[in-house]
């Protein structure tokens, strides 16, 4: 089942631009390794959810998985053969603003190994370029 | 911790970040050194050998500058990555004596097998590194714990841990440190019923103020 916010202030948003770099969210923060994003996307909340089960499914109840992004950002678009105009659309999905560097899923109590063959299959959901990471230098 | 390296250093001239990068395309890594009463002075260091030092947990180090005299004993306050946390883009350097009281963040390795990791669980690190406040030559590399006696329903705490002479925590002793847990027992769909049914939708916050509002109009008249 899809992620979406409880409650929102307003029922559409602007689209918004895309073209930054993540300076937040974008290190392992809970768990022990974790995937990071190399483009940026909309990430919509079923893709979140298609690499929450992949995961799983790989792990068996090992390890504990963190999902570093919510789909908070409505998406409208028009039904098909529809005349321009006449206002903005309903909201078709849900998605979570994802920009290069962003951490997407972190995990924890598996070996480095597991972990790695279990992110590859989250990857292979992801609408982009992902890369296997550990913990980064602590001062 | 002992100083074993020394940072060949060479000051700044032109700050900023257009020339920071200049610098870092030509091999070199902005750095800043504070401390002690003195003016700020910006460095440069060589990347390659300081970032095979830091990665190397090496926090302590000396350096060989004109203003500073002799050699000055400099401490590795604060790194700053780029946004893919691979590079180390500029670092803070602090000055310090050997003797000096500091406040730092030491690396925590964990060792044996918890006791309820052997019924499935999953041991859970709350902190990667702990919050430490000591002289400067007592600073341990890394502090290790024992977690053998960890089960679910005792969890290690910070006042649990035995620390080198000299080093004591800035964190509360009830702060949870090492913890057990168990995953949780749902199905691999998992998640449905936190999430609520297919097709509902958020509650409006401002559609239902407007709401309240207009009540409050007609009830007025």
């Amino acid at each position: 089942m899809p992620r979406m916010p409880k409650r929102v202030k307003f029922r559409k948003e602007f689209r918004r631009t895309r073209d930054r770099k993540a300076t937040k969210g974008n290190f392992v923060a809970y768990g022990e390794f974790g995937l990071q994003a190399l483009e940026g996307c909309w990430l919509t909340a079923r893709q979140i959810e298609a690499g929450r089960i992949a995961c799983q499914h790989y792990l068996k109840r090992q390890g504990k998985i963190f999902i570093r992004v919510f789909p908070d950002k409505p998406v409208s678009k028009k039904p098909l053969e529809q005349r321009m105009g006449k206002g903005k659309a309903e909201v078709e999905y849900w998605a979570a603003r994802v920009k290069p560097g962003t951490m997407l899923y972190e995990l924890a109590g598996v070996p480095e190994d597991t972990a790695k063959r279990a992110l590859v299959r989250v990857a292979m959901k992801m609408p982009v370029r992902t890369r296997f990471v550990g913990r980064r230098l602590a001062v | 911790m002992k100083i074993q390296h020394t940072l060949n250093v060479e000051r700044r001239e032109k700050t900023g970040s257009r020339y920071a990068k200049r610098y870092r395309d030509a091999g070199k890594l902005p750095a800043v050194l504070y401390g002690h009463g003195k003016a700020p002075v910006s460095l440069l260091l060589n990347a390659k050998r300081a970032t095979k030092f830091f990665h190397l947990g090496e926090k302590l180090f000396n350096i060989a500058l004109e203003s500073e005299g002799t050699e000055q004993a400099v401490f590795l306050k604060d790194v700053q990555f780029d946004y893919l946390g691979d590079t180390i883009v500029h670092v803070d350097l602090t000055r310090v004596d050997m003797d000096e009281e500091i406040e730092s963040n030491v690396h925590l390795v964990l060792f044996g097998e918890a006791a309820g990791a052997k019924g499935g669980g999953i041991v859970q690190k709350q902190m990667d590194a702990l919050p430490v406040k000591c002289a400067v030559k007592d600073l341990p590399d890394e502090i290790r714990v024992d977690i053998s006696k960890v089960d679910e329903d005792n969890p290690l705490h910070a006042g649990d841990i035995e620390l080198p002479a000299g080093v004591e925590l800035t964190i509360d002793d009830n702060e949870t440190i090492v913890t057990i847990t168990f995953a949780v027992e749902t199905g691999i769909e998992g998640e449905a019923e936190e999430i609520g049914a297919e097709g509902t939708e958020p509650e409006v916050i401002s559609e239902k103020k407007d709401k309240d509002e207009e009540k409050g109009e007609k009830d007025d008249d």
